[in-house]
C-alpha cells in the first residue's frame, strides 16, 4: 500500500495507542488550560469582581450560604429585597451554583486554605468551562471519535458564544449549567447505547444538579422525550431505548421535585408534560411489543395497534382536558414568547424589556460562532449520513436549537454546545481524508477528479466521497466503520502493522493535502485569534466598572456604579430603602446592602409596576407612592454627561409600558412623545415626560454643568433646556464623579402639614397667595 | 442633643428646686421692644418664678442670634414685638420655621398691621383678614371700648380655670389643618372689621353677613403641634399677656383670668403639660420573654409599649396609664391588623396587645401613630419580618394524605412481595423461568 509520506515502520501498536492516549490526555489538558485562561481577561483588564446584575444575587446568596449553612440558606427570608414583601430566596432559587460555591468552599477551607468565597464565585466558570470542554469531548466521541472530540472540546473551550457567559467574574447560573447540559446528553447517549439502566440513572442523577442550577433544564426535559419520540416514530423503539428513558425519567423526575422551587412544575405544568406523555407513550409500546411477541394473531396486532393509538388519543385529550380544567398549568408567558417573538411586547412587557430576551441578530451568529457557523450544516449532514440514534439525537437538538437561538439573545448559549460538536465532526472528517497518509491504488483516473473537486474545505460531502467507496471495497475493518467508529489512529495503526489496505479512492500526494489542511489550520487559527479578540474586547467587561479608551490608547477606569453604592453604604442608615428601576436592584442589595423596592428577579409585576408609575409620574403623585413604600432614597442612571446610553432615559418607555400594562388610565405611552411622535428630551419633549420624575431626576442641574453654554445629552445628542426642572419633593443626595449615578434623598412629610411644593416655595422667599376661609353654609338673611 | 437638653434639664433642677419646669430646656429667648418689656412685667415674672431663664432682645438687635451654627441657642422663643415692621436679619419667617424644626418652641403675638409674622401666620394654616381689621364685640355690655372684648375659657386640657379673659387683637380664621389645636375662640358676637363704621356694618348685615368674619369660628389663641413635636401658639394680640389686662375685671366684677391664662399658654408651649412620649417597645411571641428577629405567619405575638408623661411640678417622666383609644396597626403597605392597645391594669404606663400575625409573609411594622390635639404625638414605627414556617415547620403527616401513603405502602409492599416471587422463582423449573425473563 502506497503511503504519501514514509511511515516508521518500527513502531509496535501498542505504543502508537499508548502515545494517542498521552497525547488526548495533553490535549485536554491543554484546552482545558486555554478555556480558563481566556477567561480571564476580565480579572486582568479590571479586576477580581462580580460582573452585571444576577451575579451580584448568587454572590451574595453564596455567602449567606457559606457563613450560616444550608439549611438557614434553604430557610433564608431576605427581608430587604422586594420591600416591603421580601422574598423567600430558599425556595425561589435554583441553589445549584450556590452550593457548589459552597462546597468548594468548604472543602477548600478544610484543607486550609483559606480562599476568599469571592474568588471562589468569580473563577467558578473559567473552571467549569475546563469541565465543559471534557464533558464535550466524551459527548462528540460517542458521535464520531477521539479527534473530533478533542476538536470540540477545542472548540467549545474558546468559542465566545460560550465564554460570553461564563467569563471570570460572571457568576451565573449558565457557568455550571453548560457542563451538566452537555454531561447529561452525554450520559443519556451513553445510556441509549448501552440501554444501560446506570447511565440512566446518571443522567437523571446529573438532570437534577440541572435543575438545581438553572431554569433552562427545561430544554433538557424536553430534549430527551423528543429525541426518544423520534426515535419511537422511526421505528427504531428498542428495549435500550425503553430502560434509558425509563431509568432517566423516573429517577429523574422525582429527583427534580426536590428542588423547593420546582415542587410540583413537573406533574402540573405544560412544559414537563412531553416527557410525561413520551414516558407514558413507551410502557404502551412496550406493553404492545410484549403482547406482540407472544400473539401471532395478525387480526390481534392490528386491534392492538387501534388500541395504542385509541389509548395515545385518549391521553392527549385528557391531558388538554386537564389543562382546561386547570388541573395542568397552562403555558407561561416566557413560553409563548418562544413562539411568537411579538408576544411578550403586547403582552408582558417585562419580559420583552430584557435585552437578553431579544430576537438575535444575524451579524451576533458569527461572531459568537465565526466559522463553525459555517461547519455545522456539514457536521448535521454527517449526521444523517450515519443516522445512528445518537446522530439522530444531534440534528434534532440542531434543529431546535438554531430555531431558539433565532428567537432569543440568550438561548445562543444552548446552540453553541451543538455547533461545536456538529462543526467537530466535520472538520474531522475532512481532516481524516487529507491527513490519511495511504494513497489509493493508480490507474483509477474518475476516482482523482472526485477528491480534487472535494477539496473544498466546507464541502460536506468530502468525508462520504472517501469512506463510501471505502466501505464498499473489501476491507474488513473499513467496512465496520460505519457500525463501530475507530479512531483514524487506529486505522493508521493497522495500516502501518498490516499493510493489507487496498485504497481504490482516496487523495494523491502530499500538495493536496497540504493544500487542503493549511487551509483548514488557517482558519482554525483564525477562529483562536477572533475568539481572543471578541472575548477580550466584548465579553470580558464587568459591566460594573467600565473602561473608556482615549485617543492615545491609553485605558480609562469608569467607577461610577460602585462609588455611588458605597456612598449609599457608608452614609445612610442601614434600613434606608432605595428605590431604583429593577435593573440595578440586586447590584444595591450587592454592593450598597440596603433594602431595595424591586429587583432583577422580577416576580411581582405590579409591584415592578408600582415603581414605573412613580418614574413615570409627576412629583405630586409620585410622592405617595413614595411614602408609602418608605422609600428614603430614589437611584437613577443617566448617562447624559458621558454618552453612556444604557441609562434611565433609554429605558424609560419600558417603565411607562409596564406601568401602563397596571394603571392604564394614568399612565399612557403616547403621552411621553412629543405630537410627532418622537421620543425627545430636549425642549420640544411633552409636558408629561418634562414633568416626569424620571426626567427630572436625570436633567436636575444638568444644564449648570455647561456654564450657560448649550447642555447637550451625549446619549440623545439633543439640546436639554437651559433652564432645568425643579424638585420639590426630592432632593439631590449625591451625584456620582461621572454623573452616571445620581441619589436623590425623598423629604420626609413637611413638619407644618403644607405640600412640599408651598413650603419650598415659602422656603425661597416666594409670597404666597392669600387664602381664604373655607365657605361654610351660607347664613339664612333674617 | 437629648443630652444637652437633659443636662439643661439637671441644671435648672438644681437651681430653681422644686419649681415648675419645661421638659425641652430653660432657656427663653423674649423678642420684645425694651420700653414695652415692663407692659408684661407679670408674665415674665411668672415665668421666672417657675425656672425660665429669660433673655430679652430688641427686635432688630443683632444679638443674641437664635441660630448659631445650625443650633437654636434657645430653648424657647417668645415674640411680642408684634408691631415691628421689620426685625433683626436672622429673625425671618424663613429662620422662624427653621427654629420649629429644631425643636423649639414658639409663643408669637400677632398685630392688625402687616408685617413678616403675617406671612408666617399664613404657613401654619392660620388666614388673617385683610391689614388693619381687629376684633369687635358689642357684648357682654361693659365701660370697655369694644376692642377690649372679655372672652370665657373654654374647656380643654390645656387650660384649668374657669373666668373671662380679657383680648385685644386680630382674630383669625384656621384652616383644615389638622395640626392645630384651638385653644381660645373667639365669643358667638365677636366680629372682625377694619373699623365700625355704620356704611361697613349695615353692608354686611345686608349680604346677611356674608363676607363678614365673624363667629365662635375665629380663633384669638390657637397652638399649633409641628409633626416634629415642636410647639408654636399664635396670639391675636400681645395685650393679653399685659399687666393692665391681668388686673382688669370683667363686667359682673369676676376678676380677669388673663394672668392664669397666659401661664398655661405658654406651659403648653414650653413643653410643660401634656406632654407625653413612647419609652420603649417591645415584641415577644406570646408567652415567651425573648425577643425575636423575626416571626412566623400566624404566630401569637405580643406587643407592649410603655408610655411616660411629663410631670412638670417634679421635673420627671412618669409611667403614664390614661389614654384609652389607642391603636396599635401591623402593617405592610396597608394595615393587615388594626387593634385597641390598652393600658395593662396594674402596671402602670404599660400598654399591651397579643395577636396572631397574619397568614401573609413580608416585612411589617408594628405602627403607634396617637395623634390628639393639645397632646404630644406619640409615633413609634417597629419593623420585624414574618417569614414562611421554616422547612421543617410544616405538619409532618395529614390526615387528607392517606390516600397517597397507602399508594406508597402498597407499592412498596407489592415491589417485596414481587422481588421475593421473582427470587424464588428461579428455583422452579427451567422452562417456567425462561418464560418470565422474556419480558
Amino acid at each position: 500500500m502506497p503511503t504519501a509520506i514514509p511511515l516508521p515502520s518500527n513502531v509496535s501498536p501498542a505504543t502508537v495507542a499508548n502515545t494517542a492516549s498521552l497525547l488526548r490526555i495533553v490535549a485536554l489538558l491543554l484546552i482545558s488550560g486555554a478555556a480558563i485562561a481566556s477567561r480571564l481577561f476580565a480579572v486582568v483588564n479590571f479586576e477580581s469582581v462580580i460582573h452585571e446584575f444576577d451575579p451580584w444575587f448568587n454572590y451574595r446568596a453564596t455567602r449567606v450560604l457559606a457563613s450560616k449553612g444550608f439549611y438557614e440558606f434553604w430557610n433564608w427570608f431576605d427581608p430587604t429585597a422586594w420591600y416591603p414583601l421580601g422574598r423567600v430566596v430558599g425556595g425561589t432559587v435554583y441553589p445549584g451554583l450556590m452550593a457548589t460555591s459552597g462546597v468548594i468552599y468548604n472543602i477548600l477551607h478544610s484543607l486550609n486554605l483559606p480562599v476568599d468565597i469571592r474568588n471562589i464565585c468569580v473563577l467558578l466558570a473559567p473552571g467549569f468551562s475546563a469541565l465543559t470542554a471534557w464533558a464535550t469531548y466524551m459527548f462528540t466521541k460517542e458521535m464520531k471519535d477521539e479527534s473530533a472530540g478533542l476538536l470540540a472540546a477545542a472548540f467549545i473551550g474558546i468559542v465566545p458564544g460560550y465564554i460570553s457567559r461564563s467569563v471570570a467574574g460572571s457568576y451565573d447560573n449558565e457557568a455550571i449549567a453548560i457542563f451538566l447540559l452537555m454531561f447529561t446528553f452525554f450520559c443519556w447517549i451513553k445510556a441509549l447505547k448501552l440501554g444501560s439502566a446506570l447511565f440512566g440513572t446518571v443522567a437523571a442523577v446529573f438532570y437534577f444538579y440541572m435543575v438545581a442550577a438553572w431554569g433552562g433544564y427545561a430544554f433538557i426535559t424536553n430534549m430527551i422525550p423528543l429525541h426518544a419520540l423520534v426515535l419511537i416514530l422511526m421505528g427504531r423503539f428498542t428495549s435500550r431505548l425503553y430502560v434509558a428513558y425509563s431509568s432517566w425519567y423516573a429517577i429523574g423526575t422525582l429527583a427534580s421535585m426536590q428542588v423547593p422551587f420546582v415542587g410540583f412544575q413537573p406533574v402540573r405544568t405544560s412544559e414537563h408534560m412531553a416527557a410525561l406523555g413520551v414516558f407514558g407513550l413507551l410502557q404502551i409500546i412496550a406493553f404492545a411489543e410484549l403482547v406482540r411477541s407472544h400473539v401471532s394473531s395478525q387480526q390481534f396486532k392490528r386491534l392492538l395497534y387501534i388500541s395504542v393509538a385509541a389509548i395515545g388519543v385518549l391521553g392527549g385529550l385528557a391531558f388538554v382536558g386537564m389543562t382546561y380544567k386547570g388541573w395542568i398549568a397552562p403555558w407561561t408567558g416566557r413560553f409563548y414568547s418562544l413562539w411568537d417573538t411579538g408576544y411578550a411586547k403586547k403582552y408582558i412587557p417585562i419580559i420583552a424589556s430584557v435585552s437578553e430576551h431579544q430576537p438575535t441578530a444575524w451579524p451576533s451568529f458569527f461572531m459568537d460562532l465565526q466559522f463553525l457557523i459555517f461547519l455545522f450544516p456539514a457536521g448535521v449532514v454527517f449526521c444523517f449520513r450515519q443516522l445512528r440514534d445518537e446522530h439522530i439525537f444531534v440534528i434534532v437538538y440542531a434543529v431546535v436549537a438554531s430555531y431558539f437561538a433565532g428567537v432569543m439573545v440568550r438561548l445562543m448559549l444552548t446552540l453553541t454546545p451543538v455547533v461545536c460538536v456538529a462543526s467537530a465532526v466535520a472538520l474531522s472528517s475532512l481532516l481524516d481524508t487529507y491527513i490519511d497518509v495511504r494513497e489509493p491504488e493508480v490507474a483509477e483516473e474518475p476516482a482523482t477528479d472526485n477528491s480534487t473537486q472535494g477539496a473544498a474545505p466546507t464541502n460536506g460531502t468530502n468525508g462520504s466521497q472517501a469512506t463510501t467507496p471505502a466501505s464498499a471495497t473489501t476491507t474488513t475493518k473499513k467496512a465496520k466503520k460505519p457500525a463501530q467508529p475507530t479512531s483514524a489512529l487506529g486505522d493508521l495503526v493497522s495500516l502501518v502493522t498490516s499493510k493489507t489496505g487496498k485504497e481504490t479512492v482516496g487523495v494523491f500526494g502530499i500538495d493536496t493535502r497540504l493544500t487542503v489542511i493549511l487551509n483548514a489550520l488557517g482558519m482554525l487559527v483564525f477562529f483562536v485569534f477572533h475568539c481572543t479578540w471578541v472575548t477580550s474586547s466584548a465579553y470580558s467587561s464587568p459591566s460594573v466598572v467600565l473602561a473608556s479608551h482615549g485617543a492615545d490608547g491609553s485605558m480609562h477606569i469608569i467607577d461610577d456604579f460602585r462609588e455611588a453604592y458605597y456612598w449609599l453604604r457608608q452614609n445612610t442608615p442601614q434600613d434606608a430603602v432605595v428605590m431604583s428601576w429593577w435593573d440595578y436592584g440586586y447590584q444595591i442589595a450587592g454592593m450598597a446592602d440596603r433594602p431595595t423596592l424591586v429587583d432583577n428577579n422580577t416576580w411581582n409585576n405590579t409591584h415592578i409596576a408600582t415603581v414605573g408609575k412613580a418614574m413615570a409620574s409627576s412629583e405630586e403623585v409620585a410622592y405617595p407612592i413614595l411614602r408609602k413604600h418608605d422609600v428614603d432614597y430614589v437611584l437613577v442612571i443617566f448617562g447624559g454627561v458621558l454618552g453612556y446610553s444604557g441609562d434611565d432615559i433609554n429605558k424609560f418607555l419600558w417603565m411607562v409600558r409596564i406601568a401602563q400594562g397596571v394603571w392604564p388610565d394614568e399612565i399612557q405611552e403616547p403621552n411621553y412623545f412629543t405630537p410627532s411622535g418622537e421620543y425627545r428630551v430636549d425642549e420640544r419633549a411633552s409636558q408629561t415626560m418634562k414633568d416626569s420624575l424620571m426626567y427630572k431626576m436625570s436633567y436636575y442641574r444638568f444644564a449648570e454643568l455647561y456654564g450657560g453654554g448649550p447642555a447637550t445629552d451625549r446619549v440623545r445628542n439633543q439640546q436639554v433646556p437651559k433652564v432645568g426642572p425643579t424638585l420639590d419633593y426630592l432632593e439631590e443626595a449625591y451625584t456620582s464623579e461621572n454623573w452616571i449615578v445620581r441619589i436623590y434623598q425623598v423629604k420626609k412629610e413637611d413638619p407644618l402639614g403644607r405640600d412640599h411644593k408651598t413650603a419650598n416655595s415659602f422656603t425661597h422667599g416666594k409670597k404666597r397667595k392669600r387664602s381664604k376661609p373655607a365657605p361654610r353654609r351660607k347664613a339664612i338673611a333674617g | 442633643m437629648m443630652l444637652l437638653s437633659s443636662l439643661v434639664l439637671l441644671l435648672s433642677g438644681v437651681i430653681s428646686g422644686t419649681l415648675a419646669k419645661s421638659s425641652t430646656g430653660n432657656t427663653v429667648l423674649v423678642v420684645v421692644e425694651t420700653a414695652k418689656q415692663s407692659n408684661y412685667s407679670k408674665f415674665f415674672k411668672g415665668l421666672e418664678n417657675k425656672g425660665f431663664d429669660l433673655t430679652f432682645r430688641e427686635p432688630k438687635a443683632e444679638s443674641p442670634v437664635i441660630i448659631q451654627d445650625d443650633v437654636p441657642s434657645f430653648s424657647h422663643v417668645i415674640v411680642l414685638a408684634s408691631d415691628a415692621k421689620n426685625f433683626a436679619k436672622d429673625i425671618t419667617p424663613q429662620t422662624l420655621i427653621e427654629l420649629t424644626t429644631l425643636k423649639t418652641n414658639l409663643l408669637i403675638a400677632l398685630s392688625p398691621k402687616q408685617t413678616p409674622l403675617s406671612s408666617l401666620a399664613a404657613e401654619f394654616s392660620l388666614i388673617l383678614p385683610t391689614p388693619g381689621s381687629v376684633l369687635y364685640s358689642y357684648f357682654p355690655e361693659r365701660a370697655d371700648k369694644p376692642t377690649v372684648v372679655p372672652v370665657n375659657i373654654p374647656q380643654t386640657p390645656i387650660t384649668s380655670q374657669k373666668g373671662p379673659v380679657f383680648f385685644s387683637g386680630v382674630p383669625f380664621a384656621l384652616g383644615d389643618n389638622p395640626l392645630l389645636v384651638p385653644i381660645l375662640n373667639a365669643p358667638v358676637e365677636g366680629f372682625a372689621a377694619e373699623s365700625t363704621s355704620a356704611e361697613v356694618l349695615v353692608e354686611a348685615a345686608d349680604r346677611g353677613g356674608e363676607g363678614l368674619w365673624a363667629g365662635s369660628r375665629l380663633g384669638l389663641v390657637t397652638g399649633f403641634q409641628t409633626l416634629d413635636g415642636a410647639r408654636v401658639t399664635w396670639v391675636g394680640g400681645p395685650e393679653v399677656f399685659s399687666d393692665e389686662y391681668a388686673a382688669k375685671e370683667g363686667p359682673n366684677g369676676v376678676k380677669a383670668a388673663n394672668a392664669q391664662f397666659v401661664q398655661d399658654v405658654a406651659a403648653w408651649t414650653f413643653q410643660e403639660s401634656l406632654v407625653l412620649r413612647v419609652d420603649k417597645v417591645n415584641h415577644f411571641l406570646a408567652n415567651t420573654t425573648t425577643s425575636l428577629e423575626q416571626y412566623t405567619t400566624n404566630d401569637n405575638i405580643e406587643f407592649s409599649a410603655y408610655i411616660s408623661a411629663y410631670d412638670a411640678k417634679t421635673g420627671t417622666w412618669a409611667p403614664y396609664s390614661g389614654i384609652t383609644d389607642m391603636q396599635l396597626e401591623f402593617t405592610m403597605l396597608d394595615p393587615h391588623i388594626r387593634t385597641a392597645l390598652l393600658p395593662v391594669p396594674g402596671v402602670p404606663g404599660k400598654y399591651s396587645k397579643t395577636f396572631r400575625a397574619p397568614d401573609r409573609h413580608g416585612v411589617f411594622k408594628f405602627v403607634i401613630n396617637y395623634k390628639r390635639k393639645g397632646y404630644s404625638y406619640l409615633q413609634s414605627s417597629t419593623i420585624v419580618p414574618v417569614v414562611p414556617p421554616r422547612h421543617d415547620g410544616y405538619p409532618r403527616f395529614l390526615s387528607a394524605a392517606w390516600p397517597y401513603y397507602a399508594g406508597a405502602i402498597s407499592t412498596s409492599l407489592g415491589f417485596f412481595v414481587f422481588s421475593a416471587l421473582w427470587l424464588a422463582g428461579d428455583s422452579r423449573p427451567a422452562k417456567k423461568g425462561k418464560a418470565q425473563k422474556t419480558e
